[in-house]
This record gives structure tokens, C-alpha cells and sequence, in this order.
């Protein structure tokens, strides 16, 4: 009979402290299947409905200026020495047969971001209109999204402590305007809308040619077409050495914890 | 198309989330499961000759899963948010290795807990029996989860309880080893782990790293901190043999695992080749010869492993092995570029969060605890009334 009460009694204090401990947690925010800002149906979490947004990348057109790069580093208040785009540059051949080649990189709002299955919080997912987000509030800064991502297009940003990526400048479009390097692409080589309406631009450039994504095989259905973009720099580049990195290895300025193997590299 | 030359002008340097804590955090977790297999040897499968260190076994078990997920806590950017994960985000259950990976984890600490509990429950009746001292009969009644009786009946009803908790045990020790695997082979962007052979390759590899573990922490226990202070070395050569046949079974998976990668065309033939190029003495000498063919060498010779020095030297050296092999799987992993060019490397830092020295910090907490909780359960009383008989 006594164990039986001290049993009691320690199932009581033990419950009582889960429930303390529950409305502990329910009070800093609320347990939710999703994510509390997609709850509440804040519009910034839900997007547009009935649309469904995707980028062409005309590579014909892009001359490698990084006026996105900076515009989205300005408008999106991305730290020093990281980006959410960027235009990377490449040498394709031998001397003397050799030519440049550019290729402007960002998420590509997947159609099955690997990304948002992954994330253990919910804090990554993708609005209605097709736009992966962050929920910067939510995410505990596992990265596990980040190695979940086969583009290389996520970042912990070093101010927020949590992952980041391109948004397709959501904030902007949500007021019916183009993203910050759409706008300032001065090729126009970048055009965004809406993939739903047969209308669009991006949907006429989409019927008139031909294009291409990043690493198809993944399966992940991107949302970032290329017009002019092969195999020779979209699937796996053999140059072992970044510039930036060099030069920062000549500079002598710290390297990040991770940098560019040099070793045996070109 | 791979024979292109290509030259990187200008990119930048791809983000890598995971640093030293990410191996030690596996390893951690994986020899915590080794030890609490090799302990229901003797507990639920009735190998008598496993007996003896069925219960130091266990705690060995016990502590290096207290230990582990402190790594996973140091590697978070946002620790103060851990309440998230439980809170939100359950849409993600079925494709998030990590969401029910935890759950699986922190169940698996419970069942560890009660099973230690319940196997030393009786040392701890008797104890609360022998003290006046009202604090610990209070710590002691605790201990015995707040049964206080003795006799037969409660022994076998101890026994059967143990036995429950121990197979559910196994399978969720399986799952904790399995789900570090999951998380990993999920991730189809990266070569190196995008294998459904991974949970059983963390597995096999566990196994040999436990083993090796529990060679070396016995001896120091048994010659050191037990009362018979005398080493096992019977118990030594069987766990040397057990240890060579897990070594067999990894090396049979990492077999598959390799030549189903690397041979037959694909992008990960690419990406694979150029990892182990660039890592070629590292992976082949250290992490195959030395820690894993020598120690297999050592315990499949009987006259090498009746050698006590030697012995130890080959269940350490394969200890280390498996933490390499997780090293190399996570920052090798990681080091593969999936979209821009060239290996990235890794130096972790020395001082802050996710550096060398808060994995060292990690291992002093192991540490301190395992002799805490050694101090704290009568492992070695427990031990004896084996040798005795």
C-alpha cells in the first residue's frame, strides 16, 4: 500500500512537471503541426494563391556584371562575404580555344525542395506560390537543410544565426514587385513571373526555347530555368581551385573553417 | 564532358553546416549502442560467458548517451530554440530522418535509464535497507524507483522487468544507430552518403568501435577501480575474437558499399573518385590497415590477442578507426562540391562553439561522468559475484 501511494505520488510530481513544463513551452509559442506563421495564415507565410513563380536565366544575355549580386546583398541586408546569388565565372578549354562562360546561382524554389522535407522544425517551407522560405523565428540551426540542398544554395547567416537563401525577393513580390536582380539586371538576362499564367513572360520564353536546370537528376524539379546552360558547367566542374579563396590564401586573410582543398589542385 | 578543362574565375565558396561535433556525436552514439548490444548478450540472450559485464557494459552505454547529444547541442546555432523541434514542424515526421531521429534518441536515453535502474535495483534496496541517513535512503529509494521490498518474488519480478526493457532496448539501440544513417543517406545531393547501406554501415562500424571501447575501458576499470583488481583476460580474448568478426561483417558492407559506388558510371563515380584520390593514404592506411586490418589480424590470432598490451593496443587503435571513419564520412562528405568546383576543406577551430576544444570538453564530460556514474553503481560487486562462482 505505501509503495503503491509513493508510486502515485511520483507519477503525480512527474506529470505535474511535464504539464509545467508543456505550458512552459506552449507560452514561448505554441506546439503546431506546421509552423506558427502558416497557422495563423499570415500572408507573408501563404504567398499568393493560384500562382506559381519561377525565374529564366537567359545565359546568352547575362555578361557577368554581379549588379544582382550586389542589388541583392543591398536589399536583403545579406552579411559581408555571403550571398543569395552570385554569378560564378568560368575559363571552358585550352588555350588558344578557349571561351568565358557565366552562371547566375540561386535557390531554385524547387518543386520538391529537398530542403523542406528534411527540416526538422518546420522552419523552411514552401508558400503557395511555389517561393521556399525561412522562418528566421523558428529555425534552431541544425543545417541540416543546408547538405539536404544538391545546389549548394543555402547559408547560415552569420547576423541571424540561421539558415538563409534567396526568397525571390517574396517581400518585393508580394507588392507586385520583381525581385532586387531581376530589376537591376542590366542584360536583362533575368526574368521572373508567374509559370501559372500562359501569359507571362517567363511563360512565352519558356515555350519559345529551349532550357535547361541544375542537376536534374536530383529530382527535385527546380524552378530556375537556363536558356544556354550544358553539361560542361552545370553538372560537375573539374577545376579544383576558386580564386576568391586563392587570393585570400595570398593575402594571407583568414580562411573560413571550411575553404578550397589547394592540395594537388590546379 | 569531365575531361573538359574548366577554370574558376570567380565563384565563392560553397557553406558547410557540420563540423567536429557531428563525428563525435556519431561515434558517441554508435559505441553507446555497441556496448548496450554486447550487454544483452549476457542480459537477454543468456550467453553466460557475457555476464560479468553485462551491467558495467550497460552503464558504459548509458553514460556515453548522456554524453552524445551535448555534441549535437554545441553544433546548433540557435541552441536556445531546441524547444522547436518539439514544438513545431511535425508535417516533416516522415521525411525528416532528424525528426524522429531525436525521438527515437530520447526514448532510447529512458529505456537506458530504467534498464540501469531496475538491473542494479537491488544493490540499491540493500543499501536503502543499511543507512539511517535520511538523505540517501531518500537517494536510494529514488534508485530503486521507490520499491523498497526484497525478497524472491521481487527478484524474478526485477528480472522479467529488465529482460522487457532490454529487447525493447535492442530494438530501439538499433534504431538510434539507424537513424544517424538515415540522416545521412537522405541527403541525395552527397555522394559519400547517398547509400540506403549507410544505417548498416554506421551499424557494423559501431560495433567494431564499441567493442574496441569496452576492451580498453574494462581493463582500466577491472585492474584500477575494482575491489578483485584484476583483469578479465578471458573475457578479453573474447571480446578481441567478437571484435574481429565485427570487423569482417563492416569491412564485408563497406565492400558493397565502394564497389556498387565506384565502378559503374554515374556522377557519384566522379565526385567518389576525386574524395578518395585526394584522401587516398588517409582512408586506405589509417583508416583500413591500421585500424581495421591489423586489430582483425590481432583478434582472429590467438597468440596476438592473448597478449594483453597488444590486444589493447589493437581494440584502441580500431576505437579511433571508427571515429575516423565518421570523420571522414561527415567532413568528407561535406567536402564534395555539389555545384561549384574543386574538395573544400576543413580545419576546425581551436576555441568557441562547434571547435576542437569543445569536443575535447565533450570528452572530459564523458569522462567525469563515467566515473561518476562508476562511482555511483556497484558495477564492480556486481562483476565479482561472477568471478566468484
Amino acid at each position: 500500500m505505501d509503495s503503491n501511494n509513493s508510486r502515485r505520488s511520483f507519477l503525480t510530481t512527474m506529470s505535474l512537471g511535464l504539464v509545467a513544463t508543456g505550458i512552459g513551452a506552449g507560452n514561448a509559442q505554441a506546439f503546431t503541426l506546421k509552423n506558427p506563421g502558416r497557422d495563423k495564415q499570415d500572408p507573408r507565410y501563404i504567398g499568393q494563391k493560384g500562382k506559381r513563380f519561377g525565374m529564366v536565366i537567359d545565359l546568352r544575355k547575362c555578361v557577368g556584371c554581379q549588379a544582382c549580386t550586389a542589388s541583392c546583398k543591398c536589399e536583403n541586408n545579406v552579411p559581408t562575404g555571403q550571398y543569395r546569388t552570385y554569378v560564378s565565372e568560368y575559363e571552358i578549354g585550352v588555350f588558344p580555344n578557349v571561351r568565358k562562360a557565366f552562371l547566375p546561382q540561386l535557390c531554385n524554389h524547387c518543386e520538391n525542395p529537398s530542403c523542406v522535407s528534411v527540416c526538422p522544425t518546420g522552419a523552411t517551407f514552401k508558400r503557395e506560390d511555389g517561393i521556399v522560405v525561412v522562418d528566421d523565428t523558428v529555425c534552431w540551426g541544425c543545417g541540416y537543410c543546408i547538405n539536404a540542398c544538391p545546389y549548394d544554395k543555402r547559408f547560415f547567416n552569420k547576423l541571424t544565426k540561421v539558415a538563409d537563401k534567396c526568397t525571390f525577393c517574396a517581400h518585393r513580390v508580394d507588392k507586385g514587385l520583381l525581385p532586387a536582380c531581376v530589376e537591376t539586371c542590366v542584360g536583362g538576362a533575368r526574368v521572373f513571373g508567374d509559370l501559372n499564367n500562359p501569359n507571362s513572360e517567363i511563360s512565352k520564353l519558356l515555350n519559345m526555347f529551349p532550357t535547361n536546370v541544375m542537376k536534374k537528376d536530383q529530382g527535385t524539379n527546380p524552378r530556375v530555368f537556363y536558356i544556354g546552360l550544358n553539361d560542361e558547367i552545370s553538372d560537375i566542374p573539374v577545376s579544383e581551385a576558386i580564386l576568391d579563396d586563392l587570393a585570400k590564401k595570398i593575402d594571407k586573410t583568414p580562411l573560413a573553417q571550411w575553404s578550397v582543398a589547394y592540395e594537388g589542385g590546379k | 564532358m569531365y575531361d573538359l578543362v574548366l577554370n574558376t574565375i570567380d565563384t565563392i565558396t560553397p557553406a558547410r553546416p557540420w563540423g567536429i561535433d557531428i563525428p563525435n556525436y556519431f561515434w558517441f552514439t554508435g559505441v553507446s549502442v555497441a556496448a548496450f548490444i554486447i550487454s544483452s548478450f549476457g542480459n537477454v540472450f543468456g550467453m553466460k560467458s557475457y555476464k560479468p559485464i553485462a551491467g558495467f557494459s550497460l552503464l558504459v552505454a548509458f553514460v556515453l548517451l548522456v554524453a552524445a547529444p551535448l555534441n549535437l547541442i554545441d553544433d546548433l546555432k540557435q541552441p536556445g530554440r531546441i524547444s522547436n523541434f518539439f514544438t513545431h514542424g511535425w508535417e516533416n515526421f516522415p521525411t525528416s530522418p532528424m525528426k524522429w531521429g531525436v525521438l527515437i534518441l530520447v526514448s532510447y536515453f529512458f529505456l537506458l535509464l530504467f534498464n540501469v535502474l531496475i538491473f542494479y535495483r537491488e544493490y540499491f534496496v540493500h543499501a536503502y535497507h543499511c543507512t539511517n541517513n535520511k538523505f540517501l535512503k531518500t537517494i536510494f529509494k529514488i534508485a530503486s524507483l521507490w520499491r523498497i521490498k526484497l525478497g524472491e518474488a521481487q527478484e524474478q519480478k526485477n528480472h522479467k522487468i529488465g529482460l522487457i526493457l532490454s529487447v525493447i532496448g535492442i530494438f530501439f539501440a538499433l534504431s538510434v544507430e539507424g537513424y544517424t544513417g538515415y540522416i545521412l543517406g537522405a541527403t541525395h545531393g552527397v555522394a559519400l552518403w547517398h547509400t540506403p547501406l549507410m544505417p548498416i554501415l554506421f551499424l557494423a562500424s559501431a560495433m567494431v568501435g564499441g567493442t574496441g571501447l569496452l576492451v580498453v575501458i574494462l581493463c582500466i576499470f577491472q585492474r584500477f577501480f575494482a575491489d578483485f583488481k584484476k583483469i578479465d583476460y578471458d573475457m578479453v580474448d573474447r571480446l578481441m575474437k567478437l571484435l574481429a568478426w565485427f570487423i569482417v561483417i563492416d569491412l564485408t558492407i563497406r565492400f558493397f558499399w565502394l564497389t556498387f559506388a565506384i565502378p559503374f558510371n554515374g556522377e557519384e563515380k566522379y565526385a567518389l573518385m576525386r574524395f578518395f584520390k585526394a584522401n587516398l593514404t588517409e582512408t586506405i592506411l589509417i583508416e583500413y590497415i591500421l585500424c581495421l586490418l591489423i586489430p582483425m589480424v590481432i583478434g582472429f590470432v590467438s597468440k596476438l590477442r592473448k597478449n594483453l598490451f597488444i590486444s589493447l593496443f589493437g581494440a584502441a587503435i580500431c576505437s579511433i578507426g571508427v571515429w575516423d571513419f565518421r570523420w571522414n564520412i561527415v567532413i568528407g562528405g561535406q567536402s564534395i562540391g555539389r555545384t561549384t568546383p574543386g574538395l573544400l576543406n576543413y580545419i576546425p577551430d581551436f576555441w568557441g562553439q562547434d571547435s576542437i576544444i569543445s569536443a575535447l570538453s565533450n570528452w572530459g564530460i564523458f569522462i567525469a561522468l563515467l566515473c561518476l556514474v562508476m562511482a555511483i553503481f556497484p558495477w564492480d560487486k556486481e562483476m565479482s559475484k561472477y568471478y566468484k562462482q
